[in-house]
Parts: structure tokens; C-alpha cells; sequence
């Protein structure tokens, strides 16, 4: 009676990242089919946004591989565009361009790199800021908006190029804490959109509400990968529980 | 001023007209140059950083006299041909406005952040594109004011091609000095004149800097 699962859009196997002799992700395996959110947690430094950033090529690898709706990501090879187009990044720090102003942020690359007929982008823009709610800001700059705006904007702007996976690193770690709520509100209706994404976070909250599975990295390896409530309320490995209990207490 | 002097404001005028010229020439060369080293210094290739390090302190320690000097009898007399006055004192002028502007173009770029390269990597953009929409935009800004720096010395600098005697501004005005016998007048006069040309680019430089500000 089961039906064939959809096959994964993201398939990492044995996957090594190393900085020299600094070995940052050891062996990882994961994969990702469509319309999961993967909600990836653990302490700093043991290679989540690593992992993220070898997803899309920005980093090259050491070892084993990646498999992006059946292509291999390579950093270094001609591919590599075409993949990133099709991968949406939203990062700790926003990264939205000063020079543009939050409407033209997001038409940039639909516009220049896919080649996009402005009109068509901009009447796509304006049905993602109403998405984001913040229609009204449309025109502002960066430097005008808060954190959680620019968050949200460039949220708008990852969603922009249409991606197949939406990649969210620490999102919401560089904000003040009243504007957490309004990205999180956000990335929880992308999630129940649909959209497949891979989300590194502290917010156990959010993962617990909408994340399909959750997993705990340390020591740039998987140590666990269940449900999110299991893992909450029955955390199998001591670092796990650990960790968890250190986040949860506060 | 006196009138022996006064009818001489040709001399001057013309001058005026072949230091702008020439220092024009410099930057414009020098900025061309200047943009490929720059470029170079930011290149995954070592050797081609290494090459760019080596040109940008060559020419950037080396005092603009003795380019005049090794560009009008050392590379006349090393290629074998006749570099005339101007062409010596554009290449010696373009060594190292070339050299400033290496260090402006890799400061400019270097001012961009690594979150706007990752954020247009993401989005599929190529180095090209990279450079064109976020780069260049962002890193104008910063290189504008130190442009304007490197245009006035390479304008100043340029006095010293009277040296190997090109006629520019310095130089005219000392050859009206030879011929009036009238000494302090005529200096004040060359300094008034470079002091206008260089307080006008200044001005010119900070209204650009304007239009180039953005939303802050």
C-alpha cells in the first residue's frame, strides 16, 4: 500500500570538510527528500553552517559527496552556478546589498542572473513582500530597516529565484529578540507551504512546531536524527541530552 | 601684476592646458593599470599577487624624479629609441599613479564584505556578475575620495617633467621667468594657478562622492 518515497533532492554521503589539518565535518550522511524541514541544532563550532555552505558549493570538500537533484555539487566546476540557483541561502547576518534598496535586493539576481523580464520579477517581488509582510517597506534601504526586516527581506530574496531548497543559517541568532517572532512566523508558513529546507537554529521552539526531523551535530559529525519531540522529550545520546538541557533551561 | 608678466597669460594658459592634459593622460592610464594590478592582488593565483605586490611597492617607493629620469635617458637608452619629453613624463607619471591606484582598487574591493560575496554566490552569480552588481556598486564609494588624492599628486608630479624638459605649467612659467627677469611674481603666479586646478578637482571629487552616497 505504501508509495515509492519522492526521491531526495539533496543526498550527502560521507561527506569530510577540513581546514588543513582542522577537520570540521567528519563523515557526514544525510538525505533530504522534498517538502521536509531538517532542522539541524548543536553546539558552535561543530560544522552546521559548514555543512550548509558545502550544500551550495561555497566550500570545497575533502571527501565524500553531494548530490543535488542528482547533480554533484562541485565548487569549483561550471555547474556550480546553476546549482546555487536553485538553492536559496538566508544567513546569520542577512548579507543584504547596501547599495540596493530592499525591492531591488530582492529583483537582482531573478533579473540579472536568470534573465527575467523586470516586469514579470517585480510583480513577483511585491506578492513576496506582502508574504513577508512588509509590503510597505518595499522601497526602504537596508540601513533603514531592522534586523528582523532585513531577515525578512532577504528571506523575499532567497524565495525570489523560485528555489527547490530553502537553506537558513542561525537566522534568527543575529536578532534583537522582539523581532524573532515576526522571521520565525515566516519560516514556519514556508514550512507548511511545503518548501523543503534546512534550517540550522537554536530555536528548539520552532523546530519542535514544524520541523520534520531534527538533528544534533557534534564534533562535525551526526550523533542524532529523529523527530524533534522525540529528541526533545527523549534525547538517546548523553551529548544530546546535554546540550538540549542547556538550551532549555534558559 | 606686472605688466611684462601679464603679457605673458598665453604661456600660462597653455601651461595649464598640458598639465591638465598630461596628469589627465596619467590617471587615466594609471587607473587602467592600477585596476588590472589591483585585480591581480586579489587573485587565487600566488604568482600573480606576488608579481602585483612587487609592482605596487617598486613604483609606489621610488620617487617620481627618478622615474623621470629612468624613463627619459634609462628606457631611451635600454629600448633603444627616442622617447621624446611627453612620452617619458606620461610613462614615469603612469608608473606611479598605476602603483596608488593598485593599492585604492584593492582597498575599495577589500571594503566589500565577505557576507555580499557568499549572499550573490548564492544567488548563481558568476565572479563577472559578482564584480558588476555588488562589488564595484559597493567599492566606488570607497575608492572615489583616495582617486581624487592619486589625480592631484600625479597632477602635482607632473611639474617635474619640466625637468626633462616638457613644457607644462611649471616649466612655462619658469621659462617666462627667464625671459621677464622677474622672479617672485611669476612663482606666485605657477602656485595660485596649481592651487585653482587642485581646489577645483577637490570640489569636483566631493560633489561625486555625494552623488555616490547612498541611503544610510
Amino acid at each position: 500500500m505504501s508509495t515509492d518515497p519522492a526521491p531526495p533532492v539533496l543526498k550527502i554521503a560521507g561527506l569530510v570538510k577540513r581546514y588543513g589539518p582542522h577537520i570540521v565535518i567528519d563523515g557526514v550522511d544525510l538525505d533530504v527528500v522534498p517538502g521536509q524541514v531538517v532542522v539541524i541544532v548543536g553546539p558552535s563550532g561543530t560544522g552546521k553552517s559548514t555543512l550548509l555552505r558545502c550544500v551550495n558549493g561555497l566550500e570545497d570538500i575533502q571527501g565524500g559527496s553531494i548530490l543535488f537533484e542528482e547533480q554533484p555539487v562541485l565548487s569549483r566546476s561550471r555547474t556550480i552556478h546553476a546549482i546555487r540557483r536553485r538553492i536559496g541561502m538566508i544567513f546569520q547576518s542577512f548579507n543584504l546589498y547596501p547599495h540596493l534598496s530592499a525591492l531591488e535586493n530582492v529583483m537582482l539576481a531573478p533579473v540579472k542572473v536568470l534573465g527575467e523580464p523586470a516586469k514579470e520579477v517585480e510583480e513577483r517581488a511585491r506578492g513576496l513582500f506582502r508574504k513577508v509582510r512588509l509590503e510597505h517597506r518595499a522601497h526602504a534601504f537596508p540601513s533603514q530597516l531592522s534586523g528582523g526586516e532585513q531577515q525578512r527581506v532577504a528571506i523575499a530574496r532567497a524565495l525570489a529565484m523560485n528555489p527547490h531548497l530553502l537553506m537558513f543559517d542561525e537566522p534568527t541568532s543575529a536578532l534583537d529578540p522582539e523581532t524573532v517572532g515576526d522571521v520565525l512566523t515566516v519560516m514556519e508558513d514556508l514550512a507548511t507551504e511545503g518548501r523543503t529546507m534546512l534550517v540550522v537554529t537554536h530555536e528548539i521552539g520552532f523546530a519542535r512546531h514544524v520541523g520534520h526531523r531534527m538533528i544534533f551535530m557534534d564534533g562535525g559529525k551526526i550523533v542524532e536524527d529523529r523527530p524533534p519531540a522525540d529528541m526533545i522529550t527523549d534525547p538517546q545520546n548523553a551529548r544530546t541530552k546535554q546540550f538540549l538541557g542547556s538550551i532549555l533551561q534558559h | 601684476m606686472s605688466p611684462q608678466v601679464a603679457a605673458y597669460w598665453f604661456v600660462f594658459l597653455k601651461g595649464v592646458a598640458i598639465t591638465l592634459w598630461i596628469s589627465w593622460l596619467a590617471l587615466l592610464l594609471g587607473g587602467a593599470l592600477g585596476f588590472v594590478v589591483g585585480m591581480m592582488r586579489i587573485s587565487k593565483w600566488t604568482a600573480l599577487r606576488w608579481l602585483a605586490v612587487v609592482y605596487t611597492e617598486v613604483f609606489r617607493s621610488v620617487p617620481p624624479l627618478v622615474l623621470f629620469f629612468g624613463c627619459f635617458y634609462g628606457l631611451s637608452f635600454a629600448l633603444q629609441l627616442d622617447l621624446s619629453p611627453f612620452a617619458a613624463a606620461t610613462i614615469a607619471l603612469t608608473l606611479t599613479a598605476s602603483a596608488l591606484m593598485s593599492e585604492v582598487v584593492r582597498a575599495g574591493i577589500e571594503s566589500v564584505s565577505h557576507g555580499q560575496w557568499q549572499a550573490a554566490y548564492s544567488s548563481g552569480m558568476r565572479y563577472d556578475q559578482l564584480f558588476r552588481y555588488v562589488v564595484w556598486p559597493q567599492a566606488i564609494r570607497v575608492m572615489l575620495p583616495p582617486s581624487v588624492g592619486v589625480y592631484i599628486s600625479t597632477l602635482k608630479d607632473s611639474s617635474l617633467a619640466s625637468i626633462i624638459g616638457y613644457v607644462e605649467l611649471t616649466k612655462s612659467g619658469l621659462l617666462v621667468r627667464e625671459t621677464t627677469g622677474i622672479s617672485f611674481e611669476v612663482l606666485l603666479i605657477i602656485a595660485i594657478l596649481y592651487f585653482i586646478i587642485n581646489y577645483s578637482i577637490s570640489l569636483v571629487g566631493t560633489a561625486l562622492e555625494r552623488r555616490f552616497r547612498y541611503v544610510h
